[in-house]
């Protein structure tokens, strides 16, 4: 059992995640336990996940992405630039800004895998960047978007909203790629031995672009999700998002040098947190203590995990 | 005089040393043999505080001690120079050797003229005075860091000195100059503990000789009365067969390298034929994997032509070379060869994914099929093959990288070190698997630095000499003194 727990994140965050439901549903039977409630909790957490993905694709090949809090919100302000002012059709905005998006993701990953910059200090320039150019295209944000481009993440499906089933979509795609596509697969050899791998024929850097490709790319379709949510493109969305996301999939099973986690654990961190920050709402505690929480998640995780190795490996 | 008495230390399913007695004289050397996994590190753990024994004694000048710590190690007169180097590459050699004793004053100021002076010195009363105190560490050789390495042990006085493999990255004629030391050292009455897989310079060397097999010993032995073959066989507790000397080459040329140059080696010339198991010798530093790494597409080339069975090849990647049925086995294990934190099964498969499959999807029970395929051709000792392999022993994960070559259908297949660290009865294992896949008409190309193992097994031997081919020398005609007079000279 506690082997278990300790390999299987997916598995002891699930223990947990139904424990502080059931110790939620008893404390605050009226709010909590509500249908209404967790579709609020899904959408809450839909862009994050999105995001999440990418980053746990990156984290398990060792490597990680500053830039898509700024990345969401050049994505929507870029997008909803051109419809505003240029009125291109709301298909083709779209399509800009997911192309865009993958430029950044492109330079990101050609200028850390092939030029060797640090990922950390590239991806915090590239953060910084970003956010200036989603300043300069949108001003102090873009208004009275499209009715067809808001339907996109206003509408509902089953009753649920639909950011809610484009989030199911990408953990899906991504879960079922990861876990059964020879290509996604090379992550985690990547992540395992770096050296290794590209000695066993794996074409790393390559597959290292890639990846920044997918992270940039998925925060561009979370961005332009996120204003077509709002009715607005903001150039402030996505502040903060990047520790929330490499909480979430930290949380959910991954490790910062690489090699391990699985898309599920991005959704399942993600879902945790997402509970965590309802039940302080609920619990009226202030808002100011929500960043100070989740800075303390995601230490008390590693810590937990470090001395959790630690023990483990004086048993084996 | 150091005395261990019956220590015994268990792990969960391991009995890692079992009532194991061993005697420390100062001023003499004293080896400790034994394969992978007999005990050695554990017992070199307990002496150096890094793990306490379950039970036993540890008796210092008739008084007993516990070693709680490196630090108490330390002050109790133990010093080691560990395998894998502990040096500050950033850093110059005096910082190094008196690493966190520097002499400083009052406000806590380094004193840097008396350090260089203090290193200096150290480094004269070891004949190293070669070594400058002012040089930065990163520019030293790998023979030099070792010196560095025991001096820095010494400069804390130890009554005990234990080295742990000090020979497995330098080359011959270093290891030479450092058993100078080592006998310049006992005579100063300093009691040495040498571990070393390297049969030959135990002989050469030690006073004294432990063995300890599967965490008991089998009794302290003095060298004269010792041959090498009942050393081995007190070790693995059998015989040892010799290789069989049979050569399995056939006419038909596989690999023809043409002038290929690169930036350790320039014009090589050579050809592999089917069945051939040919030996790159040389020192350390010549350029031998080099030219591996360059047919292998890890390395780029700088000129030449590589051809493969009279197809001119374009390799740019490994990728490509994998393509082509050319395999290369890393020469450090851990850090080229292996993912260590990950499954038998994921390292078996990792260069053969797209056999990993079922339809057209990766399938883990597929992994699992040619992951066990490979545990019973090769004898991997593992309980199952989802464990990491970094719990299994340096034989085992040696045959795990081979069998990640393996699956990917090599013609040529070139090993680089493949019995670097590795135990005796492991390593005729590795032999005998590379003498029957030559026996099925595969290339062999052996980098080692193991001139026995080349002799007992290659039909032809190149030797490289500062990125030069230095001579070739038939099965007939190799010896190890021929070797090294092309090697060295």
């Amino acid at each position: 059992m506690l082997k278990k727990i300790i390999e299987d994140r997916v598995f002891s965050l699930l223990t947990m995640l139904i424990v502080v439901v059931i110790v939620a549903s008893i404390v605050f039977p009226n709010t909590f336990p509500t249908f209404d409630n967790f579709r609020q909790i899904l959408l809450n957490l839909s862009i994050d996940t999105i995001v999440a993905v990418g980053m746990m694709i990156l984290l398990i090949s060792g490597a990680f992405d500053l830039s898509v809090g700024s990345v969401v919100a050049f994505a929507g302000c870029m997008t909803a630039y051109l419809m505003q002012f240029y009125n291109v059709p709301v298909p083709l905005a779209i399509l800009a800004g997911i192309t865009a998006s993958l430029i950044i993701g492109w330079v990101n990953g050609f200028l850390i895998a092939y030029q060797g910059i640090n990922p950390m200090i590239q991806t915090l320039a590239m953060m910084g960047i970003v956010r200036g150019l989603a300043l300069m295209v949108s001003g102090s944000g873009i208004q009275n978007l499209p009715y067809w481009f808001n339907a996109i993440g206003q509408s509902k499906l089953f009753g649920i909203q639909m950011p809610v089933w484009y989030m199911l979509l990408t953990v899906g795609t991504f879960a079922l790629l990861v876990n059964k596509t020879i290509i996604f697969r090379r992550f985690y050899y990547i992540g395992g031995n770096e050296k290794a791998a590209d000695l066993s024929g794996i074409r790393v850097k390559r597959m290292k672009m890639i990846g920044f490709i997918i992270s940039a790319t998925l925060a561009g379709v979370a961005g332009i999700l996120l204003s077509s949510r709002l009715g607005a493109a903001l150039p402030t969305m996505g502040r903060g998002l990047e520790l929330r996301v490499i909480t979430a999939v930290i949380l959910g099973g991954a490790s910062l040098s690489g090699g391990y986690g699985k898309i599920s654990g991005a959704l399942l961190g993600a879902l945790f947190m997402g509970i965590i920050s309802n039940i302080m709402v609920i619990a009226r505690i202030s808002g100011y203590w929500q960043e100070i929480i989740l800075g303390i998640i995601l230490i008390s995780t590693l810590w937990l995990d470090k001395s959790l190795q630690k023990k483990y490996s004086t048993i084996a | 005089m150091f005395t261990l008495s019956k220590i015994t230390k268990t792990f969960p399913g391991v009995k890692a040393l079992n009532a194991v007695d061993l005697i420390i004289h100062p001023g003499e050397i004293h080896a400790i043999c034994g394969e992978n996994g007999a005990g050695k590190s554990t017992l070199m753990n307990i002496l150096t505080g890094n793990t306490q024994p379950d039970s036993g004694n540890i008796i210092i000048d008739n008084q007993p001690v516990v070693i709680q710590n490196p630090q108490q190690a330390f002050d109790l007169g133990i010093a080691i120079v560990h395998q894998h180097l502990s040096l500050v590459d950033s850093l110059s050699v005096a910082e190094n050797i008196y690493a966190n004793q520097q002499p400083a004053n009052a406000f806590g100021f380094i004193k840097f003229d008396e350090l260089h002076a203090l290193a200096a010195a150290l480094l004269e009363t070891l004949g190293m005075s070669n070594i400058q105190p002012t040089t930065i560490v990163s520019q030293l050789s790998p023979a030099q860091k070792q010196m560095v390495e025991i001096a820095k042990a010494l400069s804390r006085k130890p009554s005990v000195l234990i080295l742990d493999e000090p020979t497995a990255s330098i080359t011959e004629k270093e290891s030479k100059t450092l058993f100078t030391i080592l006998r310049k050292l006992k005579a100063q009455n300093i009691a040495i503990l040498y571990i070393s897989h390297r049969l030959e310079e135990i002989f050469l060397l030690a006073d004294k000789i432990t063995v300890l097999k599967d965490g008991t010993s089998q009794g302290t032995f003095p060298v004269a009365v010792l041959t090498k073959d009942n050393l081995i066989t007190k070790m693995v507790g059998r015989t040892l067969k010799t290789v069989n000397p049979t050569s399995s080459i056939q006419q038909e040329v596989l690999l023809e390298v043409k002038n290929l140059s690169g930036q350790k080696f320039t014009n090589i010339s050579f050809t592999l034929r089917r069945g051939e198991i040919l030996g790159f010798a040389g020192l350390i530093g010549a350029g031998r994997s080099e030219i591996a790494r360059a047919i292998f597409g890890a390395d780029p080339a700088e000129g030449g032509e590589v051809w493969m069975k009279n197809v001119r090849l374009a390799i740019n990647h490994p990728a490509d070379a994998i393509d082509y049925g050319i395999a290369y086995v890393a020469e450090d294990r851990k850090s080229q060869g292996l993912f260590p934190m990950m499954s038998v099964r994921d390292n078996v498969v990792a260069a053969s994914l797209p056999q990993a499959v079922e339809g057209k999807f990766y399938s883990e029970s597929a992994a699992r099929k040619m992951a066990m395929t490979s545990k019973d051709d090769l004898r991997i000792a593992t309980p199952d093959v989802s464990q990491q392999v970094i719990n299994l022993s340096g034989g085992n994960q040696q045959k795990v990288v081979l069998a990640k070559w393996l699956w990917t259908h090599p013609e040529i297949l070139m090993v680089d070190e493949p019995t670097h660290g590795i135990d005796v009865g492991a390593k005729y294992e590795i032999y005998e698997i590379l003498k029957s896949l030559a026996s099925t008409g595969k290339g062999i190309i052996m980098i080692s630095s193991d001139m026995p193992e080349l002799l007992g097994i290659c039909d032809r031997i190149i030797v490289i000499k500062s990125g030069k081919i230095a001579g070739s020398l038939l099965r007939d005609e190799a010896s190890e003194e021929k070797i090294m007079s092309l090697a060295a000279n």
